[in-house]
């Protein structure tokens, strides 16, 4: 249990000790991936409780989400189409999503217990 | 082999971790700097604006001062015609000449007396340096010493002191009427260099006295000084 929270403090770290600039066109990039790798780890959350989760299909499809969505942000600013958009728009609706069946699962495993201890 | 594969789950999920935490880390430090720079742009255009105003305000000043001293040489026309009209009052009208050189509200020229003051020479390691720069006090000293002796216009630094002009001390320059001058300090007097001279360099007088507080001074008699209206200038 330990071994990914320090995996998490020593990114964080790591992030904030990065001191280079990055032009403010790219941006967005890192907004989406952001993004992504928020989505795919409440994804990853959500397998976990429904009992499907998979590392395989958990760990590729977070690296796999975050090099399609900057592609695609990288793309949109080339054609001078705000493709990001799509992106964010996507992950933000899949985020909603995947936030709400946690806590629906969440609800239903509360309600249980209070049946059961009752 | 369950084993086996939950350690490389735990492996992955840190690496996963690891990039979550470093693109969150990284993209928070990023936004702070973004808007760092931004009120950095804030507070440059708010000074800039400021600049723009100070400097209408000026120009602003400067135009109504030229727009007074064009006024004022219309008056002084005025006058001088109605003083040819009548006799009795040509009189009023010398008088009215006279006292605006002393109010120094119209350019002067004549003979007169310069006196320069000079920082003493120190070395700031070793003395106190206030024992040795001009203060505004030492310039009021040669100003009212002139002004006794008889000075009917007196400038400092090419600027027009008149009745409520005022000199500060401002560190090490000083300050006459809101304009800021360094050293050396040039007083300028008109009147009879001769007597001012006399007076300024009375034995025990005013400069020997500034000579002991070791100030330099540069003294010279000049046969014709001119000197600016108050009103021109900033």
């Amino acid at each position: 249990m330990w071994l990914p929270l320090l995996g998490l403090l020593l990114g964080i770290v790591l992030g904030f000790m990065t001191d280079f600039q990055i032009p403010a066109a790219y941006e967005n990039y890192l907004s989406i991936a952001v993004l992504a790798a928020l989505d795919t780890l409440f994804g990853g959350i959500r397998a976990q409780l429904q009992q499907v989760y998979d590392d395989k299909v958990f760990v590729s499809g977070f690296f796999f989400n975050i090099a399609l969505a900057a592609a695609l942000a990288f793309l949109g600013v080339h054609l001078g189409v705000d493709l990001y958009l799509a992106a964010i728009f996507a992950f933000g609706v899949r985020l909603f999503q995947n936030i709400a069946v946690i806590r629906r699962i969440l609800l239903s495993r509360f309600a249980e217990k209070n049946v059961s201890t009752k | 082999m369950n084993n086996k594969k939950t350690n490389r789950g735990k492996i992955l999920l840190s690496l996963v971790s690891l990039t979550l935490g470093f693109i969150l880390a990284f993209s928070y430090s990023l936004s702070q700097q973004r808007s760092a720079e931004q009120v950095d742009l804030i507070t440059f255009n708010q000074t800039e604006e400021v600049r723009e105003q100070l400097i209408q305000q000026k120009e602003r000043n400067k135009e109504l001062s030229e727009e007074l001293q064009a006024v004022q040489t219309k008056i002084r026309e005025y006058e001088q015609q109605a003083g040819s009209n009548t006799s009795s009052l040509e009189e009023l009208v010398k008088t009215a000449e006279a006292l605006r050189l002393l109010t120094g509200e119209v350019a002067v020229k004549g003979p007169g007396y310069k006196v320069e003051l000079q920082d003493g020479e120190y070395d700031p390691n070793q003395v106190n340096p206030n024992d040795y720069i001009v203060h505004e006090g030492h310039v009021y000293m040669v100003i009212n010493e002139l002004k006794i002796a008889g000075a009917e216009a007196i400038s400092v630094n090419g600027k027009r002191i008149h009745e409520t002009s005022y000199i500060r001390c401002t560190g090490p320059v000083i300050t006459v009427d809101g304009e800021t001058f360094p050293a050396p300090f040039v007083i300028e007097a008109i009147g009879n260099p001769e007597t001012l001279a006399d007076a300024a360099e009375l034995s025990g007088g005013i400069l020997d006295q500034l000579r002991t507080e070791q100030i330099r001074i540069e003294t010279q008699k000049l046969s014709e000084l001119v000197m600016q209206s108050m009103h021109s200038g900033s």
